[in-house]
Order: C-alpha cells, then sequence, then structure tokens
C-alpha cells in the first residue's frame, strides 16, 4: 500500500497542483447486539477499502473517494478531483493557500492487549452472553440491551510535501442499557454510559468491570422509578467523567473548532459563537479550567502522528487558567487567522473529505479526589450518564439531562434524583467551575458517534477529564 | 462478475440455510457552499454487499465492500463456520415473504443531470439575489445515484433505483448573522422553481430589517413552518415503530383506535405522491405502499417489518416512515399570522432530543429565522430560543393548520448518508413552550 499510495501521489505532481494528498484506509469492524439477554445481531465488514484524492487548484479544494483500488478507478479519480477543483473554482471569491511544511515521515502500530479480531469467537460470545443474561428483562426490569463494537483501522497518507505515515489503530466500544417500568413511566440506567470507547481491544470490557455492574444499574432504573426529581431551581452540581467529557464536548470542543468562525459549518453542524479577536482575552472559564487538545497522547482515540493534511500530532493549549488561548484549526484557517495549524483535520475514512475535528480534547486535572470533592460540597447533586443532550447552533445555550443523579447534604450523598436537568450560557457556566478533581479521577471517556460535515461522517474521539463541580447551576424546566 | 449470482450459487450447497443478499452501489457528487463560494466539491462513490445467513434461529451477518470472489469466499467460510456456535434468537421465526413488485417508473440519473458547473451557475445566480440586502449563502447542493437489490430465500427479489436533489441554502447577513433558510428536494432538477426559491428567499430577508429582539421564557402562541411541522411528526413516529413498541419504549403503546390528538390532524407514510423523493422497497424488500399512522386524530397503525410482525403479533406493512405527510387544513398562512397577538414564526429547528421518548419529552432549539409576531405582523427577528416540549402536547394545541402543504427534504447526515421528504403545512400551536434564549442568533 506504501507504494500504491505513493504512486498515487506521484500522479498528482504536474504544475496547476498547490497541494494534494491521497489516503486508504482499510478498516475491519464487528459488532454484537443482544437485547433482553438475546443475541440479535452479530456482524462484521473485514478489509473494506477506501480511497480519497484531495486537490488543490485555484485556491479550490476538489475530492474524490471510492472503495476500488484499481488503477483505472484511481485515475479516474484523480481527474474528477480535478475537475471538481477546477469547476468548484467558478464560484468562488477567496484564493485559499497555506504555508509548506517539512516532509514528515511516521508509523505508528497500537496492539492491544486483547485482539478482538484474533479473540476465539466462542470466548468472546460466552462472555458477553452472560452479561447479557444478568441484565434480561427482571422485576420492573422491561428492555435491556448490550452493544459491542470493535474497530480496527489501517492507514496510509501522503501527500505533494513528502510526508507520509501509516498507522494501525484498535478502538472498542462497550455499552449495557437496562430499562425499568412501572406502566406509567420508564427509566433507563447504562453502564458505563455513553461516552465509553476507546483506544483498546477487548479488554475494554474488563477495565470498565461489566460484571460488577449489572446488578447495580438493575437496582438504580428500578428506584428510580420511585425517584423524586429535583427541587431547586438552582443547584451545586458535579459532574462525573463521562457525562463531563459530553459537556466538555459539546460546549467547549465544537466552539473551538475554527472552521466553524467562518461558517464552513452553518449547513449543518452550525457556527460558534467565538470571534478571532477573543484568542488571548476572552475569560472562557474560571482560572481552575484548563483544557488542551492534544493529538501526541496514544491512550486516547484522537492519537495520530500525522493529521489527515500533514500537520505533525501535537498539543496545543486551548484554554489556559480560564482564558482562550488558541483554537483548533486546518492549515487553510490557521494561516487566516495568523496561528499555527493545530493537527486537527481529520476523516472518518479515506473516501470522506478531511474536517477539523476534535482528537484528544481535554480537560487538565486539578487537585483532589471525587470523595474529597463529595465531602466538601455542603447541598447539590452529582450528575452522570447522560440521558439527553442538546445545544444551540453557536454552541452558547445548552442543556442536558443525566440518567441519575446523587443528592449531596452535608457532604454526603443522601439519595437519588431521576433525570436531573441542567442548563445554561457556556461562558457563566465554565466560569462557575470551582474545583476539577486530580490525576487520581482523571479518564479519557470517547465517542464512536461525533458527527459533522456533509456527506455525514461518524467520528471517533477522546476526553481525558476528572470530574468537576459547577457553582450555582440552573436545574429544572417545565415539561 | 455477478457477485449475487456467485453467492447465489454456493448459498444453494446449504440448503438448510435461510438467507438475505442486500446490494447497494451509491454515488454521489455533493458540493458544499460558504460565504457565496465553494468549500469543497465532493465526488463519492461505494459498492457494498451485506448478507445475513440464518440457521434455525441463529444468525450472522457481514458486509463486504469492493466484493472480489476472494473476499466472498473467505467470509462465507467464516460465517458457515460460526454460524452453528451463535446462541438462538427465540423470536425469529422466517424471512420477509412479500414477493409483491412495485411499478416500475422512470428515474433520471441526477448527477448526470445537473453537472457542477450547472450548480455553480445556479449558486451564483442566487448569491447575486441576495448580495444587495448584504447577505451571502450558504449550504449544500447534492445529487445522489443509488441502485439497491435485496435477494432473499423466499423467492424475493426486488431492485429499486433512486436518485435524489438536495438543495439548501441559507442566506446569512455578514453583519448581523441573521439567517433566512430555502429547501428544495425532489427526483427531476425540472420541478426547482429557481425563480420562486430565490423569490422566497427575498421575502424571508424583507422581516430581517428590523433590530434583533430576545424573548423571555414562556408559553407563546407559535406558528411553525412546514419543516418544523416535519421534524416534529419525524421525532413522533420513532414511538411508532413495532420496535419502539416491543422495547415499551412508545407513546403508542395500548393506543392503537385512540383518539391522541384533535380531529384535524391526519399523518399518512405515503411513498406515491410524485412531489416526494419517492421509496419503492422497505429495508426488508417488502412493498412500501401508502399508511394511515394517524386519522383523523386516531392512531391506528404501528409501523412493523416481518421479524416484529412475528414477534409482537403486530400487522405488518414494511413501513419506514421515510415519505410522511400531514394532512394540510383550512386557513392561509396569512390568516394565521394575523390571527396571533404576541407570537412567534419559527422557521427551522436544531439539535433535537428526546428527554423521555415514551411520554415524547423533548428539547431543541430554533434556529435560522424566529420572527417576533406582534399584532398579526412579522415584526423582529427574535435570537434563537430554546424549547422543552412533549411533542404529543404541540400536536394537541395545535389550532390551525394551513391549506396547503409544502415538500422539505431532509439530508440524514448521520451513519448512511440519505435524502428523504416530508410534506406538511404551517401549523399554529398555542402554549408552545420556550424554555430559554440563546442570546445569539
Amino acid at each position: 500500500m506504501e507504494h500504491k499510495i505513493k504512486s498515487i501521489i506521484q500522479k498528482l505532481d504536474n504544475g496547476k497542483i498547490q497541494f494534494a494528498d491521497a489516503r486508504i484506509t482499510i478498516n475491519d469492524s464487528e459488532s454484537f447486539y443482544f437485547d433482553d439477554g438475546f443475541l440479535r445481531g452479530f456482524s462484521n465488514n473485514i478489509e473494506s477499502i477506501s480511497v480519497g484524492v484531495r486537490i488543490m487548484i485555484k485556491g479550490c479544494w476538489g475530492f474524490a473517494g471510492s472503495d476500488d483500488l484499481s488503477d483505472a478507478s484511481i485515475d479516474r479519480m484523480i481527474k474528477t478531483a480535478i475537475d471538481n477543483a477546477e469547476s468548484g473554482a467558478l464560484f468562488k471569491n477567496e484564493v485559499e493557500s497555506f504555508p509548506a511544511l517539512p516532509a514528515t515521515k511516521a508509523e505508528y502500530i497500537f496492539t492491544p492487549e486483547i485482539d478482538p479480531f484474533k479473540m476465539d469467537k466462542e470466548e468472546k460470545l460466552d462472555y458477553l452472553g452472560k452479561l447479557a443474561t444478568a441484565i434480561k428483562p427482571q422485576g420492573k426490569i422491561v428492555y435491556s440491551m448490550l452493544v459491542a463494537v470493535f474497530k480496527r483501522e489501517e492507514k496510509f497518507y501522503a501527500n505533494s510535501e513528502g510526508s507520509y505515515s501509516h498507522t494501525v489503530y484498535y478502538n472498542t466500544m462497550p455499552l449495557m442499557q437496562v430499562l425499568a417500568s412501572d406502566g406509567q413511566q420508564n427509566q433507563s440506567r447504562t453502564w458505563p454510559g455513553d461516552m465509553s470507547g476507546g483506544r483498546a481491544g477487548f479488554e475494554r470490557f474488563y477495565h470498565y468491570d461489566f460484571e460488577n455492574n449489572t446488578e447495580r444499574i438493575i437496582k438504580e432504573a428500578t428506584d428510580l422509578l420511585t425517584a423524586p426529581t429535583v427541587s431547586e431551581k438552582k443547584a451545586d452540581i458535579i459532574i462525573g467523567g463521562g457525562h463531563l467529557a459530553l459537556q466538555l464536548h459539546e460546549s467547549v470542543g465544537h466552539a473551538t473548532e475554527a472552521d466553524r468562525i467562518f461558517g464552513m459549518e452553518i449547513s449543518y453542524a452550525g457556527k460558534t459563537f467565538i470571534k478571532p479577536e477573543m484568542l488571548g482575552k476572552f475569560q472562557y472559564g474560571s482560572p481552575v479550567v484548563n483544557i488542551y487538545s492534544d493529538s501526541t497522547d496514544p491512550r486516547g482515540m484522537g492519537f495520530h502522528p500525522l493529521d489527515d493534511e500533514g500537520v505533525p500530532g501535537k498539543r496545543v493549549d486551548i484554554i489556559r487558567q480560564g482564558i482562550l488561548k488558541d483554537l483548533q484549526s486546518s492549515r487553510y484557517i490557521a494561516h487566516k487567522l495568523g496561528l499555527a495549524p493545530s493537527s486537527n483535520m481529520k476523516a472518518s475514512f479515506a473516501d470522506d473529505y478531511p474536517l477539523v475535528r476534535m482528537t484528544n480534547f481535554c480537560l487538565a486535572p486539578g487537585k483532589g479526589s471525587l470523595a474529597e470533592l463529595i465531602a466538601s460540597t455542603e447541598r447539590g447533586y452529582l450528575v452522570d450518564f447522560t440521558k439527553t443532550w442538546s445545544i444551540d447552533d453557536n454552541r452558547n445555550n445548552f442543556q442536558f439531562t443525566t440518567e441519575i443523579g446523587y443528592q449531596i447534604k452535608d457532604g454526603r450523598i443522601v439519595g437519588i434524583v431521576k433525570e436531573p436537568t441542567y442548563y445554561g450560557i457556556t461562558q457563566p457556566f465554565w466560569n462557575a467551575c470551582d474545583a476539577v478533581c486530580g490525576e487520581e479521577e482523571w479518564k479519557f471517556h470517547g465517542t464512536f458517534s461525533c458527527g459533522k460535515g456533509e456527506p455525514g461522517q461518524s467520528m471517533l474521539l477522546s476526553h481525558g477529564v476528572a470530574p468537576a463541580r459547577f457553582r450555582n447551576v440552573d436545574m429544572i424546566v417545565k415539561i | 462478475m455477478d457477485f449475487i449470482a456467485y453467492i447465489k450459487d454456493q448459498l444453494k450447497q446449504q440448503p438448510q440455510l435461510m438467507w438475505v443478499i442486500y446490494s447497494s452501489t451509491w454515488s454521489t457528487d455533493f458540493l458544499r457552499f460558504y460565504r457565496s463560494q465553494t468549500n469543497y466539491n465532493i465526488s463519492k462513490n461505494n459498492q457494498s454487499l451485506y448478507l445475513e445467513l440464518y440457521k434455525d434461529k441463529r444468525n450472522y451477518g457481514f458486509s463486504i465492500n469492493d466484493p472480489t470472489q476472494a473476499k466472498i469466499d473467505a467470509a462465507l467460510k467464516e460465517a458457515l463456520d460460526i454460524l452453528d456456535k451463535l446462541p438462538p434468537d427465540p423470536d425469529f421465526v422466517d424471512l420477509e415473504d412479500d414477493l409483491t413488485l412495485a411499478e416500475p417508473r422512470e428515474v433520471i440519473n441526477t448527477i448526470e443531470q445537473i453537472p457542477l458547473k450547472l450548480k455553480t451557475a445556479i449558486l451564483n445566480r442566487i448569491a447575486d439575489a441576495v448580495r444587495p440586502y448584504g447577505f451571502e449563502i450558504y449550504g449544500t447542493f447534492v445529487c445522489c445515484h443509488s441502485q439497491y437489490r435485496v435477494i432473499n430465500s423466499n423467492h424475493l427479489d426486488k431492485s429499486s433505483v433512486s436518485s435524489p436533489i438536495f438543495l439548501e441554502v441559507k442566506a446569512v447577513h455578514k453583519d448581523s448573522e441573521v439567517t433566512v433558510l430555502e429547501n428544495f428536494g425532489g427526483e427531476d432538477l425540472a420541478k426547482f422553481d429557481e425563480q420562486g426559491f430565490t423569490s422566497g428567499l427575498l421575502r424571508k430577508i424583507e422581516h430581517c430589517k428590523n433590530p434583533v429582539v430576545d424573548v423571555e421564557a414562556g408559553e407563546y402562541d407559535v406558528i411553525l413552518a412546514p419543516r418544523c411541522v416535519a421534524e416534529f411528526v419525524q421525532y413522533l413516529t420513532w414511538g411508532m415503530s413495532a420496535r419502539a413498541y416491543d422495547h415499551h419504549e412508545s407513546f403508542f403503546e395500548d393506543k392503537v383506535g385512540v383518539q391522541v390528538f384533535p380531529p384535524h390532524i391526519s399523518i399518512t407514510d405515503d411513498p406515491t405522491d410524485p412531489d416526494m423523493i419517492r421509496l419503492d422497497y422497505g429495508s426488508d424488500g417488502h412493498i412500501y405502499k401508502p399508511l394511515k399512522l394517524i386519522e383523523n386524530g386516531v392512531f391506528k397503525a404501528f409501523m412493523c417489518d416481518h421479524y416484529y410482525h412475528r414477534k409482537t403479533g403486530l400487522p405488518k406493512n414494511g413501513n419506514t416512515g421515510s415519505c410522511l405527510s400531514i394532512s394540510p387544513g383550512e386557513s392561509s398562512l396569512e390568516e394565521m399570522i394575523k390571527s396571533v397577538q404576541n407570537g412567534l414564526y419559527i422557521s427551522s429547528l436544531h439539535y433535537m432530543n428526546f428527554i423521555n421518548m415514551k411520554e415524547t419529552s423533548i428539547t431543541g432549539l430554533t434556529r435560522d429565522g424566529t420572527f417576533l409576531i406582534k399584532d398579526g405582523e412579522i415584526v423582529n427577528v427574535v435570537n434563537s430560543l430554546r424549547f422543552t416540549e412533549k411533542i404529543e402536547r404541540i400536536l394537541r394545541n395545535v389550532t390551525a393548520l394551513e391549506n396547503k402543504a409544502h415538500i422539505t427534504a431532509f439530508s440524514d447526515n448521520y451513519e448512511n448518508f440519505d435524502i428523504t421528504s416530508i410534506k406538511a403545512p404551517h401549523a399554529l400551536i398555542r402554549n408552545f413552550q420556550i424554555s430559554s434564549s440563546t442570546h445569539t442568533i
């Protein structure tokens, strides 16, 4: 494949092409879906190949993608990509360009502890089947499901500047859910929550200790049927890691994607309230809020030695001591803003067009354990396990509901509440953050399904977070 | 090589198996634009096969992209090796057995009909029309072409071709970022009225002259644009699926034949409307026919495929809610606006999610043109607003429907790219719950 991709780049070496890159991805995926304890779906897709060619001519991008790697197909793709760029240039008033980068060569092969594609299928099924059986409908539980998704991606990248990379990654997403009903209402609990994806093999299941959480989610879902709702209009909340990852994702991660500033995502994902003049000045959060994008951390799914336009992986401070310092960008946008490119251009597969994407987007740890944070909270709620999320076009007004809230009184958890909902505006909310737990609570959480772009792409990415406390947050929404 | 014939041949040697083969070829030309210029042009194509094998109550599925004989042989061998070792699904009985074929229809290949140069020429004209008002255009102009075939061991063998067009233009003011929206979807560019499309944008821009205002949280009379009515109904129909019924997540559980909405609410899943992006078959190959979901406010039927028909006993229809049509009422839009003393006109919705699917409680936002109505007239643009509502209550509070229905096309961007359309009128809703403002456009 190295020869193949380099030969594509050689074919693009003509005078009129300003910049070009090409990618080939080979993807394996396997998924298991159990509901009510029974295996309903088991499917795989092995060695799914994609190839994509991106070309800039006259300051305009053209792209072609396919799953056909034959020479004839690649020649057709190159012609199409050139046509697309030239036709696109007929409707163009800004000529895009960016400075050249030195050629970089990189190879990275991730080896999981337990390769899900080599693991004995019966052993895998036996383990998953037992988990699915343990959460089967019982008592007030009327529905249950268990999902396991395993992915392997091998990627080859080359560009007209001479950069080349070859990478292999494994990612796993485990999830189980129970639904309790009393005939009038439903309440659900998941484990380990929606942000369960990570750079790992089958060991991700053991990491999350599924066996010892089946009884817990059954009991909590059942108890939620009779639990009270939040009664205060405002409350202090501690947000658990899994849900905080989503809060960070929606209200800071997407907001600091610089393509949104220029309206490149208006037609689908939306804009941002961030303006270029805010850099270095805007008090995004309180001084305990330190947020960075780090594609050099191999523990997260956002790790890469080179992004999808040849920028070496890097760590960039987005918010330092509460102040907005930098943005996630492409080479063109970074050039336009006078910034260094942040290594955030990614495409889901080789036949997808690269976009500004979160990689490992993290809230830096503060100090202390979760137990200490709860003990220092007079009254409030620990909320976790996302149920509903929604944020506006500018990433300003959000509203989240979690599956469960643990009520805190005088520094102790005294009970649970159902479907706690909180809402707010991004800047005051992050400025109300007065504590972030320390390294001992800091973990990577991740998703397989961050949607952006048209045609839509689902991106795998990670968030490193520790639980954090936010003071005097708006709660209770009339429904 | 005819891969399907090859697979069928291989499967003949396994008479104990039931099987389904899904085959598709898909291509798109996708122009994305911003600030009245090209962002990027994408051409993509792929060919895929998906096979499901069933032995007794055990099943296993696999996909093959860009198939070759070697890939098929390897995947079949692996499948046959694992099949006997899988736990059974006790609810599986058999495969789809509806052999009814759809009426043949001519499908234009819109990728060939609308080359990129034609797309950029149309967009240049629209951009020129809105520029004098300080607006620039953003959006997408997409043509897709797909061929789909489903074959199973019950002698079902059906093919369909689809080639939808999707054009969505957002005109955004360069300074205030006030946005208005126009949308076209269909199967033939000849039905695209460029002048009407541009006039629609300019008419909406006319309403953007006054300063942007904010409104307090509270209950408002609102006029929902057809695309908003369409989206609420689309979300509601998730609870009309047999799957939601089976999972105890349906608002409509125990409500077949029950008056759930006012008598002027009727919703049909209608693939035969020539203005819509049509569908010949459901995902299992069942013929796709009009299905009344809500008739005069009464819930009539769950959308049910073969599997859930066997599992739940609900009547099978193969519908998936892909061609929804909401019946119009008797009011003109002008009459509806005039009837509102202090309310809102909502053009578009954003980022909706269920809070509790069974209760149909939902939160989301307005965008791309939210307007204040005072004393029967649209007077100001309003910042985008958050609502928290129950869809069933929204429909119960419909007091008037426009006397004509409009097509809105939607591009489904999650996982699989798809273009669908919904037909709906404007609707006047009493006491719609605005829960907060975004304080931004």
